[in-house]
């Protein structure tokens, strides 16, 4: 994936895309666990939340700007 | 007074003023805690991303922080839409008129005045994206007028801005010991369900007075709509509350059904009671007893809880019908009879709804959910004649500021419109504007001033980030104290906005005290004349016109339910109708005399709507023959006639046509107790529609 998209002759990061992407995955995994409760389980789940969003954003991004 | 500040006023016994004035100081410190370490985040990543004013995300952190996590978040998420709207609309602005500043100001004016219309359509956070919007479009299109060509640089930048701020302020707020909206939202709702089960429970005697009856729906109707206000707000903070958001929806309408249901039913007790017919009261009473055997359980502790009270209340409904027949059997045929099956059809419809709302409410408790249902929605009551005067008034103070701005060349007009732009959208949501503005204009003026004294005194000093935190620090941390202190929060967000605006940090500090005092002149004059146009153009909200315009639509709620397309039509019908009377009951003075006329109204709306709505159903459900389907759709014509206009004529025709409908259905029974309990309404003494009915006919020859 290129570093740099050219989106209607606008240089974007091509971060911000998978940003975006990782938002979305996010908010899905999130209404999954949130329906089965299972948030329950975590000491702090804002704080869990915000290392698995980490997470995930950190392995799309290393994974496809490789 | 809480546990904690009972233990430490025993503790303090010595100084008793003291520990009372230190109630709560805890939560208030860990709140300029969480805001300063937001806002210092805030500069510090905004000077490492090198974006050119630290001093907007600042400015941003200043104004989404909250002590509840939920309205951070909610805040946050209309905001980042708000302000792409915004960009988008500034940036499309410049693009069409960049050499017209007429046209240009012109258009920024309306878009401007638009946003803050919309802001006061919508009480929760989606006002604050309209106010976003409108001023976003100006952060980023004013400073770039003398430049056009730089206009998307800046507009980028800004948007970047914006939205660092809205993150640290969403990451901090919730990661760093969050308050819990979703504990409020929890103790409310379950509080809420505790006093309408006992309320329930405690009105199996009989008849209610029309006094505690008023008070009882005036709670019901603040918890209904308290509930849903928390709940679009907590839906952001928990992702469990988000799975649960349609059942709590449910939840409220099957509540609100139940209360109408409710109050309908003891309205006609306390008809007949009124009218000395005994046989028929003593026999609803009995036929309503068993519901208070239901709801008194045998533990005390199960008093309030769903999962005993569901299977008891079924079984309940189970053995209704049979006691029903059986106390109608005693009963005297014809009238007295038909009293009994108007009684017996409202027990019915109010049970069916009780067991919804305690079936929704168990499975609401329980760990996991399954399954989906239906979804319903809380509709508004919004009025667009108070959003038209706010788009009217917000546009004057702009084209105003523009024509100032353009026949005086004033280099720092600018400033101005931003700053008019920022509050007219803040004042037009709140709800006291004027005085409101002059505690925020007194806030911004010390903000400012202090802002210039660590500018151009405490910072010139300074070097290095450690030493920025360390001069700023105990002037920033003045903005969230008061902030969190609810009666000087006025103050305190005019202070948090000012301090950071005037003292701009940037990296590379610029100093440059007399832009920086033009500039803070500017700002004055922009928020003093977003605030002086409440004057020329008084706020409506609140207003003796307003009231009437509203009573005047609660009443119309009436009409819809008549007229409109049934789809969908009782969610609807409840959620508006009590919204309605939320928005004007809160400006009037308990107990004075439009309080409690508005209370009888919405009782009369309530009881006479919802009946209308349940005839329209079984009419559809069950077609009559053509002769008395058109009867009964007279009298529902002639009822929705007298809503939209109560006089004494309609009101004798209303009585007439439903008199009439109810004799064209002597062949069907499943219509005429609806019929019969709308010829009630129509006939009751206590509600506002008594004023025209005349005294001296005999009570009842239906």
């Amino acid at each position: 994936m290129p570093r740099e998209i050219a989106f209607s002759d606008v240089l974007v990061p091509g971060l911000l895309p998978i940003f975006v992407g990782c938002l979305l995955l996010m908010w899905l995994v999130d209404s999954l666990v949130g329906r089965y409760g299972l948030y329950r389980y975590v000491w702090h789940p804002p704080l869990f939340r915000l290392a698995l969003f980490g997470s995930l954003f950190g392995l799309a991004g290393l994974l496809l700007l490789r | 007074m809480s546990a904690a500040s009972m233990k430490a006023g025993q503790a303090a016994r010595r100084w008793p003023t003291l520990a009372e004035a230190f109630a709560g100081e805890g939560r208030a410190w860990l709140f300029v805690a969480k805001s300063l370490l937001a806002l210092y985040l805030a500069a510090w990543l905004a000077m490492w991303l090198r974006l050119e004013q630290p001093s907007t995300t600042m400015i941003t952190v200043a104004i989404v922080m909250h002590p509840h996590s939920g309205m951070v978040l909610a805040k946050s998420f209309y905001r980042a839409i708000g302000t792409l709207c915004g960009s988008a609309f500034g940036l499309a602005l410049m693009c069409v008129f960049p050499q017209q500043r007429e046209l240009f100001l012109l258009c920024l004016s309306l878009w401007v005045a638009l946003c803050a219309g919309g802001a006061t359509l919508y009480r929760n956070f989606m006002s604050y994206g309209f106010v976003l919007a409108g001023y976003t479009a100006a952060i980023v299109a004013l400073p770039a007028i003398a430049h056009p060509l730089e206009v998307f640089d800046s507009a980028l930048m800004r948007v970047s801005e914006v939205m660092l701020g809205i993150v640290v302020a969403g990451v901090v707020s919730d990661a760093v010991f969050p308050g819990r909206l979703r504990l409020v939202l929890r103790q409310n709702a379950r509080a809420h369900f505790a006093h309408f089960i006992d309320f329930v429970r405690g009105s199996t005697g009989g008849s209610i007075p029309r006094a505690e009856m008023e008070q009882a729906h005036l709670r019901f109707v603040r918890a209904a709509v308290q509930l849903e206000d928390l709940r679009a707000s907590v839906i952001f903070e928990d992702p469990e509350v988000r799975a649960r958001s349609t059942r709590m929806r449910l939840l409220n309408q099957h509540n609100m059904a139940a209360a109408t249901s409710f109050q309908s039913l003891h309205h006609l007790i306390n008809r007949l009671q009124r009218e000395g017919r005994a046989a028929e009261v003593d026999a609803l009473i009995a036929l309503y007893r068993p519901l208070g055997a239901a709801l008194t359980t045998p533990a005390a502790a199960d008093l309030h809880e769903p999962a005993v009270l569901a299977p008891r209340l079924r079984e309940c409904a189970r053995r209704l019908p049979a006691l029903a027949a059986e106390l109608r059997a005693g009963l005297a045929p014809g009238h007295a009879q038909l009293a009994f099956d108007t009684g017996d059809t409202l027990l019915r419809r109010f049970l069916d709804e009780l067991c919804g709302y305690v079936e929704v409410e168990l499975a609401l408790r329980g760990r996991l959910l399954r399954g989906s249902v239906e979804r319903v929605h809380f509709r508004r009551g919004n009025d667009a004649t108070g959003a038209l005067v706010a788009v009217l008034r917000t546009f004057l103070t702009m084209t105003t500021l523009s024509a100032f701005w353009i026949a005086s060349g004033w280099p720092f007009g600018s400033s101005a419109m931003l700053l008019a732009t920022i509050f007219s959208g803040l004042f037009a949501a709140l709800p006291n504007p004027l005085s409101s503005a002059f505690t925020m204009l007194v806030g911004y003026a010390a903000g400012m001033l202090a802002g210039i004294y660590a500018a151009f005194w405490l910072l010139p000093g300074s070097d290095g980030f450690a030493m920025l935190v360390a001069v700023t620090l105990p002037l920033l941390l003045i903005g969230p104290w008061l902030n969190a202190h609810a009666e000087l929060a006025g103050v305190g967000g005019g202070y948090a906005i000012g301090i950071v605006y005037i003292m701009a940090l940037k990296n590379p500090m610029a100093y440059d005290p007399v832009h920086a005092l033009n500039d803070a002149i500017a700002q004055l004059a922009g928020v003093a004349l977003a605030a002086a146009a409440f004057v020329f153009v008084p706020r409506v909200t609140g207003s003796g016109w307003q009231r009437r315009r509203q009573v005047r639509r609660l009443r119309e709620q009436v009409v819809l339910a008549a007229t409109a397309p049934l789809a969908g039509l009782p969610w609807r019908f409840e959620s508006v109708s009590r919204d309605l009377f939320h928005q004007v009951i809160v400006h009037t003075r308990p107990g004075s005399r439009p309080s409690r006329e508005l209370l009888g109204w919405a009782l009369a709306v309530q009881e006479s709507g919802r009946a209308l709505i349940e005839l329209r159903q079984q009419l559809r459900a069950d077609p009559a023959p053509v002769d008395v389907g058109r009867q009964v759709d007279a009298a529902v014509q002639a009822m929705a006639q007298l809503y939209r206009r109560p006089d004494a004529m309609h009101r004798q025709q209303a009585e007439d046509a439903v008199r009439a409908a109810i004799d064209a259905c002597a062949a069907r029974p499943a219509l005429r107790p609806r019929l019969y309990q709308l010829l009630g309404a129509l006939r009751d003494d206590e509600s506002p529609l008594a004023a025209w009915t005349p005294s001296m006919e005999p009570a009842h020859a239906p």
